[in-house]
Protein backbone atom coordinates (compact mmCIF):
# COMPACT_ATOMS: atom_id res chain seq x y z
CA UNK A 1 0.00 0.00 0.00
CA UNK A 2 2.55 2.49 1.16
CA UNK A 3 4.58 2.05 -1.99
CA UNK A 4 1.71 3.25 -4.10
CA UNK A 5 1.39 6.36 -1.98
CA UNK A 6 4.79 7.91 -2.58
CA UNK A 7 7.21 8.33 -5.46
CA UNK A 8 9.67 6.01 -3.75
CA UNK A 9 10.63 2.87 -5.68
CA UNK A 10 12.48 0.24 -3.72
CA UNK A 11 15.56 -1.19 -5.45
CA UNK A 12 18.77 -2.78 -4.36
CA UNK A 13 21.22 -0.19 -5.66
CA UNK A 14 24.21 1.85 -4.51
CA UNK A 15 22.21 5.07 -4.92
CA UNK A 16 19.45 3.78 -2.65
CA UNK A 17 22.09 2.79 -0.11
CA UNK A 18 23.49 6.31 0.19
CA UNK A 19 22.57 8.30 3.26
CA UNK A 20 19.54 10.53 2.52
CA UNK A 21 21.45 13.65 3.56
CA UNK A 22 24.21 12.80 1.09
CA UNK A 23 21.66 12.59 -1.69
CA UNK A 24 20.13 15.87 -0.62
CA UNK A 25 23.54 17.56 -0.74
CA UNK A 26 24.19 15.99 -4.13
CA UNK A 27 20.92 17.29 -5.51
CA UNK A 28 21.51 20.73 -4.02
CA UNK A 29 25.00 20.87 -5.47
CA UNK A 30 23.74 19.87 -8.91
CA UNK A 31 20.99 22.43 -8.82
CA UNK A 32 23.19 25.19 -7.44
CA UNK A 33 25.87 24.62 -10.03
CA UNK A 34 23.43 24.11 -12.88
CA UNK A 35 21.56 27.33 -12.12
CA UNK A 36 24.53 29.58 -11.52
CA UNK A 37 26.94 28.36 -14.19
CA UNK A 38 26.90 30.57 -17.26
CA UNK A 39 27.46 27.95 -19.96
CA UNK A 40 24.60 27.39 -22.36
CA UNK A 41 24.94 23.61 -22.21
CA UNK A 42 25.78 23.23 -18.50
CA UNK A 43 22.33 22.05 -17.39
CA UNK A 44 22.01 19.70 -20.35
CA UNK A 45 25.43 18.20 -19.74
CA UNK A 46 24.70 17.69 -16.08
CA UNK A 47 21.52 15.83 -16.89
CA UNK A 48 23.29 13.71 -19.48
CA UNK A 49 26.45 12.93 -17.52
CA UNK A 50 25.31 12.97 -13.91
CA UNK A 51 21.58 12.39 -13.53
CA UNK A 52 21.08 9.82 -16.27
CA UNK A 53 23.98 7.62 -15.09
CA UNK A 54 22.70 7.92 -11.52
CA UNK A 55 19.22 6.88 -12.64
CA UNK A 56 20.78 3.95 -14.46
CA UNK A 57 22.79 2.99 -11.38
CA UNK A 58 19.67 3.08 -9.22
CA UNK A 59 17.88 0.75 -11.71
CA UNK A 60 15.19 3.36 -12.27
CA UNK A 61 16.06 4.69 -15.71
CA UNK A 62 12.60 3.97 -17.11
CA UNK A 63 10.77 5.62 -14.20
CA UNK A 64 13.12 8.60 -14.24
CA UNK A 65 12.75 9.21 -17.97
CA UNK A 66 8.99 8.71 -17.72
CA UNK A 67 8.47 11.29 -15.00
CA UNK A 68 11.05 13.61 -16.52
CA UNK A 69 9.38 13.64 -19.93
CA UNK A 70 6.00 14.36 -18.39
CA UNK A 71 7.57 17.43 -16.80
CA UNK A 72 9.79 18.70 -19.57
CA UNK A 73 7.54 18.61 -22.61
CA UNK A 74 4.85 20.94 -21.27
CA UNK A 75 7.47 23.14 -19.60
CA UNK A 76 9.49 23.58 -22.76
CA UNK A 77 6.37 24.28 -24.81
CA UNK A 78 5.13 26.82 -22.29
CA UNK A 79 8.51 28.55 -22.09
CA UNK A 80 8.71 28.82 -25.82
CA UNK A 81 5.27 30.36 -26.17
CA UNK A 82 5.87 32.82 -23.32
CA UNK A 83 9.23 33.84 -24.69
CA UNK A 84 7.87 34.27 -28.22
CA UNK A 85 4.93 36.35 -27.11
CA UNK A 86 6.47 38.55 -24.44
CA UNK A 87 10.11 38.92 -25.37
CA UNK A 88 10.25 39.21 -29.15
CA UNK A 89 13.06 41.01 -30.87
CA UNK A 90 15.43 38.35 -32.10
CA UNK A 91 17.18 38.94 -35.35
CA UNK A 92 17.85 35.51 -36.80
CA UNK A 93 14.61 34.19 -38.18
CA UNK A 94 14.60 30.40 -38.62
CA UNK A 95 11.22 30.09 -40.25
CA UNK A 96 7.87 31.79 -40.36
CA UNK A 97 4.55 30.28 -39.31
CA UNK A 98 1.80 32.54 -40.58
CA UNK A 99 2.27 35.83 -38.73
CA UNK A 100 4.55 34.29 -36.10
CA UNK A 101 8.22 34.38 -36.88
CA UNK A 102 10.33 31.86 -35.05
CA UNK A 103 13.69 33.29 -34.12
CA UNK A 104 16.88 31.57 -33.12
CA UNK A 105 17.30 33.75 -30.03
CA UNK A 106 13.87 32.82 -28.71
CA UNK A 107 14.50 29.15 -29.22
CA UNK A 108 17.84 29.42 -27.44
CA UNK A 109 16.44 31.36 -24.53
CA UNK A 110 13.55 28.95 -24.04
CA UNK A 111 15.91 26.01 -24.27
CA UNK A 112 18.20 27.48 -21.64
CA UNK A 113 15.37 28.08 -19.18
CA UNK A 114 13.65 24.79 -19.89
CA UNK A 115 16.87 22.82 -19.47
CA UNK A 116 17.50 24.50 -16.12
CA UNK A 117 13.99 23.79 -14.89
CA UNK A 118 14.42 20.27 -16.10
CA UNK A 119 17.65 19.86 -14.17
CA UNK A 120 16.01 21.28 -11.06
CA UNK A 121 12.92 19.11 -11.15
CA UNK A 122 14.46 15.91 -12.38
CA UNK A 123 17.20 16.05 -9.73
CA UNK A 124 14.46 16.15 -7.10
CA UNK A 125 12.55 13.40 -8.85
CA UNK A 126 15.60 11.17 -8.63
CA UNK A 127 15.98 11.99 -4.95
CA UNK A 128 12.35 11.10 -4.28
CA UNK A 129 12.50 7.93 -6.37
CA UNK A 130 15.49 6.59 -4.47
CA UNK A 131 14.80 7.88 -0.95
CA UNK A 132 11.89 6.97 1.24
CA UNK A 133 10.46 10.30 2.43
CA UNK A 134 10.26 9.23 6.06
CA UNK A 135 13.88 8.13 5.97
CA UNK A 136 14.94 11.48 4.60
CA UNK A 137 13.02 13.35 7.27
CA UNK A 138 14.14 11.05 10.04
CA UNK A 139 17.72 11.67 9.07
CA UNK A 140 17.27 15.44 8.82
CA UNK A 141 15.47 15.59 12.16
CA UNK A 142 18.36 13.73 13.74
CA UNK A 143 20.65 16.36 12.28
CA UNK A 144 18.66 19.08 13.95
CA UNK A 145 15.78 19.95 11.65
CA UNK A 146 12.74 20.91 13.76
CA UNK A 147 10.21 18.04 13.65
CA UNK A 148 7.37 20.42 12.81
CA UNK A 149 9.23 21.45 9.69
CA UNK A 150 9.94 17.82 8.81
CA UNK A 151 6.28 17.03 9.26
CA UNK A 152 5.17 19.78 6.89
CA UNK A 153 7.58 18.58 4.22
CA UNK A 154 6.82 14.92 4.55
CA UNK A 155 3.07 15.37 4.54
CA UNK A 156 3.37 17.56 1.45
CA UNK A 157 5.39 14.87 -0.29
CA UNK A 158 2.81 12.27 0.60
CA UNK A 159 -0.25 14.30 -0.07
CA UNK A 160 0.03 14.36 -3.85
CA UNK A 161 -0.04 10.59 -4.40
CA UNK A 162 -2.60 10.26 -1.61
CA UNK A 163 -4.90 12.80 -3.22
CA UNK A 164 -4.42 11.02 -6.53
CA UNK A 165 -5.44 7.69 -5.04
CA UNK A 166 -8.41 9.27 -3.32
CA UNK A 167 -9.49 11.11 -6.46
CA UNK A 168 -9.40 7.84 -8.36
CA UNK A 169 -11.62 6.14 -5.78
CA UNK A 170 -14.07 9.05 -5.90
CA UNK A 171 -14.23 8.96 -9.69
CA UNK A 172 -14.83 5.20 -9.53
CA UNK A 173 -17.58 5.64 -6.93
CA UNK A 174 -19.40 8.30 -8.97
CA UNK A 175 -19.08 6.41 -12.23
CA UNK A 176 -20.66 3.47 -10.40
CA UNK A 177 -23.60 5.78 -9.72
CA UNK A 178 -24.03 6.35 -13.41
CA UNK A 179 -21.96 9.51 -13.76
CA UNK A 180 -20.77 9.62 -17.34
CA UNK A 181 -17.21 10.94 -17.20
CA UNK A 182 -16.68 10.32 -20.88
CA UNK A 183 -19.31 12.85 -21.91
CA UNK A 184 -18.84 16.17 -23.66
CA UNK A 185 -16.94 19.13 -22.29
CA UNK A 186 -20.02 21.04 -21.18
CA UNK A 187 -21.30 18.18 -19.13
CA UNK A 188 -17.81 17.82 -17.70
CA UNK A 189 -18.01 21.21 -16.02
CA UNK A 190 -20.99 19.87 -14.09
CA UNK A 191 -18.92 16.87 -13.02
CA UNK A 192 -16.70 18.98 -10.84
CA UNK A 193 -18.95 19.10 -7.78
CA UNK A 194 -19.39 15.33 -7.33
CA UNK A 195 -15.66 14.82 -7.77
CA UNK A 196 -14.14 17.76 -5.89
CA UNK A 197 -16.70 17.83 -3.07
CA UNK A 198 -15.74 14.52 -1.45
CA UNK A 199 -12.04 15.27 -2.05
CA UNK A 200 -12.18 18.51 -0.08
CA UNK A 201 -14.42 17.19 2.71
CA UNK A 202 -12.32 14.07 3.01
CA UNK A 203 -9.10 16.06 3.26
CA UNK A 204 -10.52 18.26 6.01
CA UNK A 205 -11.55 15.23 8.02
CA UNK A 206 -8.13 13.72 7.42
CA UNK A 207 -6.27 16.79 8.65
CA UNK A 208 -8.10 16.66 11.95
CA UNK A 209 -7.46 12.94 12.34
CA UNK A 210 -3.79 13.37 11.58
CA UNK A 211 -3.46 16.16 14.11
CA UNK A 212 -5.03 14.02 16.81
CA UNK A 213 -2.95 10.99 15.84
CA UNK A 214 0.42 12.74 16.00
CA UNK A 215 -0.52 14.55 19.18
CA UNK A 216 -1.43 11.22 20.77
CA UNK A 217 2.08 10.04 19.97
CA UNK A 218 3.67 12.91 21.82
CA UNK A 219 4.62 14.99 18.81
CA UNK A 220 4.88 18.20 20.79
CA UNK A 221 6.73 16.63 23.70
CA UNK A 222 9.86 18.59 24.52
CA UNK A 223 11.89 15.61 25.71
CA UNK A 224 14.81 14.43 23.62
CA UNK A 225 13.45 11.94 21.12
CA UNK A 226 14.92 8.63 20.13
CA UNK A 227 14.73 7.11 16.66
CA UNK A 228 13.20 3.79 15.72
CA UNK A 229 15.26 3.19 12.59
CA UNK A 230 18.96 3.44 12.31
CA UNK A 231 19.87 5.18 9.07
CA UNK A 232 23.40 4.26 8.03
CA UNK A 233 25.87 7.08 7.42
CA UNK A 234 29.14 5.63 6.10
CA UNK A 235 32.57 7.25 5.75
CA UNK A 236 31.94 7.18 1.99
CA UNK A 237 28.85 9.33 2.56
CA UNK A 238 30.85 11.84 4.54
CA UNK A 239 33.56 11.87 1.90
CA UNK A 240 31.05 12.53 -0.89
CA UNK A 241 29.40 15.33 1.09
CA UNK A 242 32.68 17.08 1.84
CA UNK A 243 33.85 16.75 -1.73
CA UNK A 244 30.64 18.24 -3.06
CA UNK A 245 30.69 21.09 -0.57
CA UNK A 246 34.30 21.84 -1.39
CA UNK A 247 33.52 21.71 -5.09
CA UNK A 248 30.74 24.24 -4.71
CA UNK A 249 32.88 26.57 -2.63
CA UNK A 250 35.75 26.41 -5.10
CA UNK A 251 33.53 27.00 -8.11
CA UNK A 252 31.89 29.91 -6.37
CA UNK A 253 35.26 31.38 -5.38
CA UNK A 254 36.56 30.90 -8.91
CA UNK A 255 33.62 32.74 -10.33
CA UNK A 256 33.98 35.66 -7.93
CA UNK A 257 37.72 35.76 -8.53
CA UNK A 258 37.51 35.71 -12.28
CA UNK A 259 34.71 38.19 -12.70
CA UNK B 1 -30.04 -11.21 -14.65
CA UNK B 2 -27.22 -13.77 -14.30
CA UNK B 3 -23.58 -13.02 -13.65
CA UNK B 4 -21.16 -15.17 -15.59
CA UNK B 5 -17.45 -15.04 -14.82
CA UNK B 6 -15.15 -17.32 -16.75
CA UNK B 7 -11.47 -17.89 -16.02
CA UNK B 8 -10.96 -14.33 -14.88
CA UNK B 9 -7.39 -13.18 -14.34
CA UNK B 10 -6.41 -9.69 -13.31
CA UNK B 11 -3.02 -8.09 -12.80
CA UNK B 12 -2.69 -4.49 -11.55
CA UNK B 13 -0.32 -2.20 -13.50
CA UNK B 14 2.02 -2.41 -10.50
CA UNK B 15 2.42 -6.12 -11.26
CA UNK B 16 0.29 -7.53 -8.42
CA UNK B 17 -1.60 -10.61 -9.63
CA UNK B 18 -4.83 -9.96 -7.77
CA UNK B 19 -7.03 -12.58 -9.47
CA UNK B 20 -5.71 -15.91 -10.75
CA UNK B 21 -8.44 -17.76 -12.57
CA UNK B 22 -11.93 -17.19 -11.17
CA UNK B 23 -14.94 -18.96 -12.67
CA UNK B 24 -18.29 -18.28 -11.15
CA UNK B 25 -21.97 -18.13 -11.99
CA UNK B 26 -24.40 -16.17 -9.87
CA UNK B 27 -28.06 -16.59 -10.73
CA UNK B 28 -30.61 -13.80 -10.64
CA UNK B 29 -31.94 -13.30 -7.11
CA UNK B 30 -29.10 -15.08 -5.29
CA UNK B 31 -27.69 -13.69 -2.03
CA UNK B 32 -23.96 -14.24 -1.90
CA UNK B 33 -21.47 -13.45 0.86
CA UNK B 34 -17.76 -13.22 -0.02
CA UNK B 35 -15.23 -13.78 2.77
CA UNK B 36 -11.43 -14.05 2.90
CA UNK B 37 -8.35 -12.43 4.35
CA UNK B 38 -7.26 -8.88 3.48
CA UNK B 39 -5.75 -8.75 0.01
CA UNK B 40 -7.49 -11.94 -1.13
CA UNK B 41 -8.86 -10.09 -4.15
CA UNK B 42 -12.48 -9.63 -3.08
CA UNK B 43 -12.71 -5.94 -3.96
CA UNK B 44 -10.82 -6.52 -7.20
CA UNK B 45 -13.33 -9.22 -8.13
CA UNK B 46 -16.45 -7.13 -7.53
CA UNK B 47 -14.94 -4.14 -9.34
CA UNK B 48 -15.06 -6.29 -12.45
CA UNK B 49 -18.82 -6.64 -12.16
CA UNK B 50 -19.59 -3.02 -13.02
CA UNK B 51 -16.68 -2.54 -15.39
CA UNK B 52 -14.45 -0.44 -13.12
CA UNK B 53 -11.79 -3.02 -13.94
CA UNK B 54 -11.48 -5.05 -17.11
CA UNK B 55 -10.14 -8.62 -17.16
CA UNK B 56 -6.48 -9.12 -18.05
CA UNK B 57 -7.68 -12.50 -19.32
CA UNK B 58 -11.05 -14.21 -19.23
CA UNK B 59 -14.52 -12.73 -19.39
CA UNK B 60 -17.20 -11.17 -17.20
CA UNK B 61 -20.81 -11.06 -18.39
CA UNK B 62 -23.71 -9.30 -16.73
CA UNK B 63 -26.79 -10.77 -18.38
CA UNK B 64 -25.94 -10.58 -22.08
CA UNK B 65 -23.43 -7.73 -21.66
CA UNK B 66 -19.69 -8.33 -21.81
CA UNK B 67 -18.33 -5.75 -19.34
CA UNK B 68 -15.55 -4.78 -21.73
CA UNK B 69 -18.05 -3.51 -24.28
CA UNK B 70 -20.03 -1.21 -21.96
CA UNK B 71 -19.02 1.89 -20.02
CA UNK B 72 -19.25 1.96 -16.23
CA UNK B 73 -22.04 4.55 -16.54
CA UNK B 74 -24.04 2.11 -18.72
CA UNK B 75 -23.35 -0.87 -16.45
CA UNK B 76 -24.54 1.23 -13.50
CA UNK B 77 -28.07 0.54 -14.70
CA UNK B 78 -27.52 -3.16 -14.02
CA UNK B 79 -25.05 -3.23 -11.13
CA UNK B 80 -25.24 -0.96 -8.09
CA UNK B 81 -22.05 -0.78 -6.05
CA UNK B 82 -21.87 0.61 -2.51
CA UNK B 83 -18.26 1.60 -1.83
CA UNK B 84 -16.66 0.85 1.48
CA UNK B 85 -16.14 4.47 2.51
CA UNK B 86 -19.26 6.67 2.17
CA UNK B 87 -17.07 9.79 2.22
CA UNK B 88 -15.78 8.85 -1.22
CA UNK B 89 -19.10 9.62 -2.81
CA UNK B 90 -21.20 12.08 -0.77
CA UNK B 91 -21.20 15.64 -2.08
CA UNK B 92 -24.72 17.03 -2.00
CA UNK B 93 -26.11 19.64 0.35
CA UNK B 94 -28.90 17.40 1.58
CA UNK B 95 -29.65 13.72 1.84
CA UNK B 96 -32.51 13.70 -0.63
CA UNK B 97 -30.50 15.31 -3.45
CA UNK B 98 -27.66 12.94 -2.75
CA UNK B 99 -29.88 9.88 -3.03
CA UNK B 100 -31.49 11.21 -6.22
CA UNK B 101 -28.12 11.61 -7.97
CA UNK B 102 -27.84 7.98 -9.12
CA UNK B 103 -31.39 7.46 -10.43
CA UNK B 104 -31.19 10.84 -12.22
CA UNK B 105 -27.98 9.77 -13.94
CA UNK B 106 -29.75 6.65 -15.13
CA UNK B 107 -32.32 8.85 -16.84
CA UNK B 108 -35.48 7.64 -15.09
CA UNK B 109 -38.51 9.93 -15.47
CA UNK B 110 -38.98 12.51 -12.70
CA UNK B 111 -41.88 10.81 -10.92
CA UNK B 112 -40.05 7.51 -10.87
CA UNK B 113 -36.94 9.17 -9.41
CA UNK B 114 -39.10 10.68 -6.67
CA UNK B 115 -40.71 7.33 -5.89
CA UNK B 116 -37.41 5.42 -5.89
CA UNK B 117 -35.75 8.00 -3.65
CA UNK B 118 -38.60 8.00 -1.13
CA UNK B 119 -38.59 4.24 -1.03
CA UNK B 120 -34.83 4.00 -0.56
CA UNK B 121 -34.95 6.60 2.24
CA UNK B 122 -37.72 4.63 3.93
CA UNK B 123 -35.80 1.39 3.67
CA UNK B 124 -32.66 2.87 5.20
CA UNK B 125 -34.65 4.66 7.95
CA UNK B 126 -33.51 8.04 6.70
CA UNK B 127 -37.02 9.39 6.15
CA UNK B 128 -36.65 11.91 9.00
CA UNK B 129 -33.21 13.10 7.83
CA UNK B 130 -33.91 14.01 4.20
CA UNK B 131 -33.09 17.71 4.71
CA UNK B 132 -29.88 17.12 6.66
CA UNK B 133 -26.46 17.75 5.15
CA UNK B 134 -24.83 14.32 4.86
CA UNK B 135 -21.67 15.68 6.49
CA UNK B 136 -23.62 16.70 9.58
CA UNK B 137 -24.69 13.09 10.10
CA UNK B 138 -22.67 10.54 12.07
CA UNK B 139 -20.52 8.09 10.10
CA UNK B 140 -23.07 5.30 10.62
CA UNK B 141 -25.82 7.43 9.09
CA UNK B 142 -23.55 8.59 6.28
CA UNK B 143 -23.15 4.90 5.50
CA UNK B 144 -26.93 4.59 5.27
CA UNK B 145 -27.03 7.58 2.89
CA UNK B 146 -24.47 5.88 0.67
CA UNK B 147 -26.50 2.67 0.73
CA UNK B 148 -29.75 4.53 -0.03
CA UNK B 149 -28.11 6.37 -2.91
CA UNK B 150 -27.27 3.07 -4.59
CA UNK B 151 -30.51 1.27 -3.75
CA UNK B 152 -32.50 4.13 -5.28
CA UNK B 153 -30.93 3.23 -8.62
CA UNK B 154 -33.13 0.11 -8.57
CA UNK B 155 -30.53 -2.14 -10.21
CA UNK B 156 -31.14 -5.89 -10.47
CA UNK B 157 -27.73 -6.50 -8.89
CA UNK B 158 -26.45 -4.75 -5.74
CA UNK B 159 -22.92 -5.05 -4.37
CA UNK B 160 -21.87 -4.09 -0.83
CA UNK B 161 -18.16 -3.83 -0.04
CA UNK B 162 -17.69 -4.42 3.69
CA UNK B 163 -20.92 -2.68 4.71
CA UNK B 164 -20.74 -3.52 8.43
CA UNK B 165 -17.13 -2.49 9.08
CA UNK B 166 -17.12 0.19 11.78
CA UNK B 167 -20.91 0.11 12.24
CA UNK B 168 -22.70 -0.23 15.56
CA UNK B 169 -25.24 -2.99 16.29
CA UNK B 170 -28.24 -0.84 15.32
CA UNK B 171 -26.65 0.03 12.00
CA UNK B 172 -25.73 -3.61 11.30
CA UNK B 173 -29.37 -4.54 11.93
CA UNK B 174 -30.52 -1.83 9.50
CA UNK B 175 -28.15 -3.12 6.84
CA UNK B 176 -29.36 -6.70 7.38
CA UNK B 177 -32.91 -5.42 6.97
CA UNK B 178 -32.03 -3.67 3.69
CA UNK B 179 -30.55 -6.93 2.40
CA UNK B 180 -33.68 -8.83 3.43
CA UNK B 181 -35.95 -6.40 1.56
CA UNK B 182 -33.73 -6.62 -1.53
CA UNK B 183 -33.98 -10.42 -1.38
CA UNK B 184 -37.78 -10.22 -1.21
CA UNK B 185 -37.72 -8.04 -4.31
CA UNK B 186 -35.74 -10.65 -6.18
CA UNK B 187 -32.51 -8.63 -6.38
CA UNK B 188 -29.12 -10.27 -6.57
CA UNK B 189 -27.03 -9.18 -3.59
CA UNK B 190 -23.29 -9.70 -3.37
CA UNK B 191 -21.65 -8.68 -0.11
CA UNK B 192 -18.01 -8.67 0.89
CA UNK B 193 -17.70 -8.98 4.63
CA UNK B 194 -15.30 -9.76 7.46
CA UNK B 195 -18.17 -10.13 9.88
CA UNK B 196 -18.65 -13.88 9.74
CA UNK B 197 -21.72 -13.90 11.99
CA UNK B 198 -23.34 -11.30 9.74
CA UNK B 199 -22.43 -13.44 6.76
CA UNK B 200 -23.86 -16.61 8.33
CA UNK B 201 -27.13 -14.96 9.22
CA UNK B 202 -27.82 -13.17 5.95
CA UNK B 203 -26.50 -15.20 3.04
CA UNK B 204 -27.54 -18.54 1.59
CA UNK B 205 -24.42 -18.90 -0.48
CA UNK B 206 -20.89 -18.13 0.68
CA UNK B 207 -17.69 -17.83 -1.33
CA UNK B 208 -14.31 -17.94 0.44
CA UNK B 209 -11.38 -16.40 -1.41
CA UNK B 210 -7.66 -16.61 -0.84
CA UNK B 211 -4.79 -15.21 -2.89
CA UNK B 212 -6.83 -14.43 -5.97
CA UNK B 213 -8.58 -17.79 -6.10
CA UNK B 214 -11.85 -19.25 -4.90
CA UNK B 215 -11.21 -21.58 -1.99
CA UNK B 216 -14.78 -22.64 -1.26
CA UNK B 217 -18.13 -21.90 -2.87
CA UNK B 218 -21.43 -23.37 -1.80
CA UNK B 219 -24.27 -23.37 0.70
CA UNK B 220 -23.48 -21.23 3.72
CA UNK B 221 -23.73 -24.17 6.12
CA UNK B 222 -21.32 -26.29 4.09
CA UNK B 223 -18.76 -23.55 3.52
CA UNK B 224 -18.81 -22.16 7.04
CA UNK B 225 -18.34 -25.67 8.45
CA UNK B 226 -14.99 -26.20 6.72
CA UNK B 227 -12.94 -25.01 9.63
CA UNK B 228 -9.56 -26.24 8.37
CA UNK B 229 -9.88 -24.82 4.86
CA UNK B 230 -11.26 -21.50 6.12
CA UNK B 231 -8.27 -21.20 8.44
CA UNK B 232 -6.08 -20.90 5.31
CA UNK B 233 -7.74 -17.54 4.59
CA UNK B 234 -7.94 -16.49 8.25
CA UNK B 235 -11.68 -16.92 8.57
CA UNK B 236 -13.16 -18.47 11.72
CA UNK B 237 -16.54 -20.23 11.44
CA UNK B 238 -19.33 -18.31 13.19
CA UNK B 239 -19.53 -18.60 16.97
CA UNK B 240 -22.71 -20.68 16.94
CA UNK B 241 -21.20 -23.11 14.43
CA UNK B 242 -18.13 -23.56 16.63
CA UNK B 243 -20.22 -23.98 19.73
CA UNK B 244 -22.45 -26.50 17.92
CA UNK B 245 -19.41 -28.44 16.84
CA UNK B 246 -18.13 -28.68 20.40
CA UNK B 247 -21.54 -29.82 21.52
CA UNK B 248 -21.22 -32.63 18.99
CA UNK B 249 -23.84 -31.50 16.42
CA UNK B 250 -23.61 -33.42 13.15
CA UNK B 251 -24.53 -30.49 10.92
CA UNK B 252 -23.07 -27.00 10.88
CA UNK B 253 -25.53 -24.51 12.31
CA UNK B 254 -25.38 -20.83 11.46
CA UNK B 255 -28.23 -19.09 13.26
CA UNK B 256 -30.20 -19.32 16.46
CA UNK B 257 -33.10 -21.29 14.96
CA UNK B 258 -30.82 -23.95 13.52
CA UNK B 259 -28.88 -24.09 16.76
CA UNK B 260 -32.00 -24.60 18.87
CA UNK B 261 -33.38 -27.18 16.47
CA UNK B 262 -30.15 -29.16 16.57
CA UNK B 263 -30.05 -28.92 20.35
CA UNK B 264 -33.60 -30.27 20.62
CA UNK B 265 -32.70 -33.05 18.21
CA UNK B 266 -29.79 -34.07 20.39
CA UNK B 267 -31.70 -34.18 23.63
CA UNK B 268 -34.61 -36.04 22.02
N1 LIG C 1 -5.13 -0.03 -7.11
C1 LIG C 1 -4.28 -1.04 -6.86
N2 LIG C 1 -3.05 -1.06 -7.41
C2 LIG C 1 -2.20 -2.09 -7.17
N3 LIG C 1 -2.47 -3.13 -6.40
C3 LIG C 1 -3.68 -3.18 -5.81
C4 LIG C 1 -4.64 -2.14 -5.99
N4 LIG C 1 -5.76 -2.45 -5.29
C5 LIG C 1 -5.49 -3.63 -4.69
N5 LIG C 1 -4.25 -4.07 -4.99
C6 LIG C 1 -3.62 -5.34 -4.55
O1 LIG C 1 -4.37 -6.42 -5.08
C7 LIG C 1 -4.55 -7.44 -4.11
C8 LIG C 1 -6.01 -7.69 -3.85
O2 LIG C 1 -6.57 -6.54 -3.25
P1 LIG C 1 -8.12 -6.38 -2.92
O3 LIG C 1 -8.91 -6.83 -4.08
O4 LIG C 1 -8.33 -4.98 -2.45
O5 LIG C 1 -8.29 -7.40 -1.71
P2 LIG C 1 -9.46 -7.53 -0.63
O6 LIG C 1 -10.59 -6.65 -1.04
O7 LIG C 1 -9.79 -8.98 -0.64
O8 LIG C 1 -8.86 -7.11 0.69
C9 LIG C 1 -3.77 -6.98 -2.88
O9 LIG C 1 -2.50 -7.58 -2.93
C10 LIG C 1 -3.68 -5.50 -3.05
O10 LIG C 1 -2.50 -5.00 -2.45
MG1 LIG D 1 -11.48 -4.97 -0.06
Amino acid sequence: MNDRLSFYRKRNSPVHALNPFTKLILVSALIFYGLTAKGFWTATLMVAFVLLPLALASKLLKEYVGVALKVILPTAGFMFVMQSVFIPGGTTEIFRLGFISVELETVQRSYLIASRIFLFISAFVLLLLTTHPSELMSDLTRRGLPPQFAYVIISTLQIIPQMQAKAQTIIAAQRSRGLDTESSFFKRAGLLVPLVGPLVFGSLVEVEERAIAIEARGFTSTRTKTFLHDIPDTPADKFIRWTLTLFIIISLAARLWLS
Amino acid sequence: MNIEISDLHFTYPSGVQALRGISLTIEAGEQVGIVGQNGAGKTTLVRHLNGLLHPTAGEVKIGDWDTRKYSVAKLAARVGYVFQNPDDQLFSRDVRTEVAFGPKNLGYPKEQVEALVSEALEMTELADKTEANPYDLSPTWRKMVAIASVIAMDTPIVIFDEPTTGQDAASVARIANVIRVLRERGKTVITITHDIDFCAENFERVIAMSQGRILLDGKANDVLGQEEILAATYVDPPQLARLGRRLGFKETVRNEEEFLAALKNMSA
